[in-house]
């Protein structure tokens, strides 16, 4: 048995959060575990025409129809076929469930609030605020995505 | 970011409760085969699946105390699965306690207070029950090995021995396949999670061994998995299914009853008349004794797989189909001047007969409600155990039916309401009795048939009514009425949970009941409470409403779904009548002769937007189009909306779609047609108004 003592919940100050790793156009990008709701492999998704271009479709998770955007499609990156690794990354906030299509996920870590660096201005152009925090592990850079965004809560006539 | 962990924080908390009432339900199965003097492994089986989920869950979120806990119980359901599948009084009490402790834990994370380890005794009896269990391990042979591969034999656990003899006992044979996943085979759809699904629509997957082998073409991995089922199918039927050589599977346990005795006897007993040789064959059941493995059926009941019964209504389907065929072939005569005054009659009588087909298929689906509402009681039992508070449950009603999907899903909506009920709205012992109260608590569920379309479901409690001050104060509105507070209750993630003993209110979980029932089935979900003398919850949901009749059609190379009642009729599209209107701007309009009217004909690959393989047919005066489908908005022009082709019919159950991202117009939801991916259900009407009003303002 774990000697834990008592764990209060609520986070103090630099208590490490779990994140979620996956890999979009050979990039590491992480999302806080607590939006993230499950991964699962990717199989394709229905078309809604009429939807954003970002936006793959829809697909059933238990009973569940969830919106899947793509991520390089979302970041203006070079389509790419599916493959094994293909993952949908499910999150889960403010009452919207979306998945993600990610060209890879495997890896959990933790990583401290003082870990995570606000982006240099130039990434922070570029990425239309998708980018929340990057932080280094090891030799890797990380780029935390501010789930909101890239979901787009900023979407028109909504 | 604490915004963030506390709408996860309700996702987990939603779900860890679902997985502990089950647990509650399990361990309550176990104590029944207890008393029964029988073992138990499939329920600790799934036990130990629902502890390694809490346990990863809590995980995820950070909550040892629970992680150790569930890790703990955990062990002991491993021991007792070695041990034949058998869990001891003194087990169960342990394991009980366990759950109780997770459940005051995941209370206290609810509750925001801090998540105290777990106490010292609880563990130290689980310690002690699993090394008790370890001692007793006798080895235990109940398949014989000679029957068994020996290489097979020697991994399986006495448990999984016992479930295949009960299998072979129950008439079912025990089967081996073996499957190598290499990247050829993932490639053309087949890993071992496709091949377990597959696998499970036939049979009962006893265990999946994985066993290493020299490394081959065929196996690149060196990996070679060997499922071991229990099965009614042939081997040939197994191997069609899983679609894996017929090489590979082979059958390692035959069964021991034939189910089909009578028939397959060619000289059946003397004095045996056809009618009681059913009960001929299960006389001569070797293992008579052993209830409950054979079942007894009562006469007259037939079970059937509700697949057989979807079947049937396809079928049906295609009766439609023809029929509307058959109206068109007789209008086409009938405008020609035939005389069809005896064929419409028999059209007419076709149309009824067919409802009336369609009416008594459905009703086949039907079920008690009193299937659902049975199972309560043992919930009730294990929340009562779990909080030390005495609820007596009353069921009223339950003859009324509702269909077979319907009931499933609303299941998990009642075991919240009572959860709640029992959690927060009954007082304990002692506050009941203060307050003149009888000491026992009484929730009663009263079922009845509203009308012939819905059905009302009311539970009702007798415990101190909601707090509406303070789910008002945690949810920062007023509540005028029972509805307005419903409404609060009904937020996501809203608890009012407070410290133990404390007036406390309800919250927890009513988000996923107003899901289930509001959302999921088209139902209603109402309130009426009274501080000191109880609440009730009234669930009205249709018999079978969600599920909407609907065709199914083709059309730019996607399935799409468009609800019957929208159609006014389906045309066969003849190129040579098609009207060719003045081009405009690029756009050319077709238009089609139909009776006295001309309908505007659109290309609704076109109209949505589809990326069509071929060019819209509209451009190049191609007809990929076959068919067209003519709807009317209100008393607006029809309009016919070219397709591939009408496939079928089907009843489907439609969900709205909702997230911002994919609500479009001329799309209203989402359906599952049964091969588990979203189809798009159309909004045709919606359609022709976005048309309308592109062309009013292109003029």
């Amino acid at each position: 048995m774990r000697d834990a003592a008592i764990v209060p919940v609520a986070a103090t100050a630099d208590m490490p959060i779990l994140h979620v790793l996956f890999k979009v156009d050979e990039t590491l990008y992480a999302l806080p575990a607590d939006v993230v709701l499950q991964m699962e492999s990717y199989t394709g998704a229905t078309v809604v025409p009429g939807a954003p271009a970002f936006v793959a479709g829809i697909i059933q998770l238990r009973g569940r129809v969830v919106p899947v955007v793509d991520l390089r499609a979302r970041f203006g990156l070079q389509p790419k076929e599916r493959t094994l690794e293909t993952r949908v990354v499910v999150g889960e906030q403010h009452d919207r469930t979306v998945a993600l299509v990610v060209d890879s996920a495997r890896e959990v870590v933790r990583m401290a609030p003082s870990q995570l660096k606000p982006p240099p201005r130039l990434v922070d152009d570029g990425a239309r605020g998708f980018v929340k925090f990057v932080a280094q592990l090891g030799d890797r850079t990380v780029m935390v995505l501010d789930f909101a965004k890239v979901i787009g809560e900023e979407l028109p006539d909504v | 970011m604490k915004v963030d962990l506390r709408e996860f924080r309700a996702a987990y908390l939603a779900e860890v409760d679902e997985h502990l009432s089950a647990i509650n339900a399990g361990l309550m199965a176990v104590d029944t085969a207890n008393r029964a003097g029988k073992s138990s492994p499939r329920e600790l089986r799934e036990l130990m699946r629902l502890l390694h989920t809490i346990k990863g869950l809590s995980a995820m979120v950070g909550i040892e105390p629970i992680v150790g806990i569930a890790h703990r119980m955990e062990t002991v359901l491993r021991a007792a699965d070695r041990a034949g599948g058998l869990l001891g009084d003194r087990a169960l009490e342990a394991m009980i306690a366990g759950t109780r402790a997770i459940e005051s834990r995941v209370r206290a994370v609810a509750n925001d207070e801090p998540v105290l380890d777990a106490a010292a005794g609880t563990l130290a009896e689980l310690d002690a029950v699993e090394a008790e269990m370890e001692a007793d391990v006798t080895p235990q042979s109940l398949v014989p090995d000679a029957i068994l591969d020996p290489e097979v034999g020697a991994k399986l656990t006495a448990s999984e021995r016992e479930q295949l003899a009960q299998g072979a006992a129950g008439g079912r044979h025990g089967v081996r396949i073996d499957f190598a996943p290499s990247p050829a085979k993932a490639e053309s759809g087949l890993t071992i999670t496709t091949l377990r699904d597959r696998i499970t629509a036939i049979g009962e997957i006893v265990r999946v061994l994985p066993m290493a082998m020299p490394a081959t073409e065929a196996a690149p991995g060196g990996l070679l998995f060997a499922l071991i089922l229990l099965t009614d199918a042939s081997l040939d039927a197994i191997t069609d299914t899983a679609g894996v050589p017929r090489a590979d599977v082979q059958e390692i346990l035959a069964a021991r009853l034939l189910p089909l005795g009578p028939i397959s006897d060619p000289n059946p007993p003397v004095g045996a008349s056809s009618a009681d040789g059913a009960v001929a064959g299960a006389e001569s059941t070797p293992l008579g004794d052993d209830g409950a493995h054979v079942e007894v059926q009562r006469p007259g009941v037939l079970r059937v797989d509700v697949a057989r019964i979807d079947d049937t209504i396809e079928k049906l389907s295609g009766l439609i189909v023809t029929r509307s065929r058959l109206a068109r072939a007789a209008a086409k005569l009938r405008d020609a001047g035939a005389d069809t005054r005896d064929l419409d009659a028999i059209l007419i009588d076709n149309a009824r007969q067919l409802r009336d087909l369609r009416a008594a298929i459905l009703r086949v689906r039907m079920i008690p409600i009193s299937t659902v509402l049975d199972r309560l009681p043992l919930v009730i039992r294990g929340l009562g155990r779990t909080t030390g508070k005495q609820v007596r449950l009353s069921l009223e009603g339950g003859g009324a039916e509702l269909d077979k999907t319907v009931a499933e899903r609303i299941f998990p909506a009642l075991v919240h309401i009572l959860r709640n009920a029992v959690d927060h709205g009954i007082e304990k012992p002692e506050e009941r009795v203060r307050n003149g109260k009888p000491e026992h608590a009484t929730i009663t569920v009263t079922s009845s048939s509203r009308n012939n379309r819905q059905i009302e479901i009311r539970i009702q409690d007798d415990g101190r009514g909601v707090d509406r001050a303070r789910v008002s104060a945690k949810a920062g509105r007023d509540a005028a009425d029972d509805t307005a507070l419903l409404e609060l209750m009904c937020r996501p993630g809203l608890s009012t949970r407070d410290q133990v003993d404390t007036t406390s209110g309800r919250g927890v979980g009513m988000d996923i009941v107003r899901k289930i029932v509001v959302d999921g089935l088209g139902g209603e979900l109402m309130l009426e409470t009274k501080p000191g003398f109880g609440t009730a919850f009234v669930l009205r949901v249709p018999l079978t409403i969600a599920i909407v009749d609907a065709f199914m059609l083709r059309c730019g190379g996607q399935r799409f779904v468009v609800p019957v009642p929208v159609v006014e009729e389906i045309i066969d599209l003849d190129p040579k009548r098609l009207v060719r209107g003045p081009r405009v701007g690029g756009h050319e309009t077709r238009f089609i002769a139909r009776r006295d009217e001309t309908v505007p004909v659109i290309d609704l690959a076109h109209a949505l937007g589809l990326v069509n393989p071929h060019a819209p047919y509209v451009e190049s005066g191609v007809l990929d189009a076959m068919q067209a489908l003519v709807v009317r908005r209100g008393h607006d022009e029809p309009v016919a909306f070219a397709i591939e082709r009408v496939l079928g019919q089907q009843e489907t159950v439609v969900r709205p779609l909702v997230d911002p991202l994919v609500v479009v117009t001329g799309v209203s939801g989402s359906t599952d047609l049964g091969d588990g991916r979203a189809t798009l259900v159309l909004d045709l009407i919606g359609l022709t108004g976005k048309l309308g009003h592109a062309r009013g303002v292109a003029a």
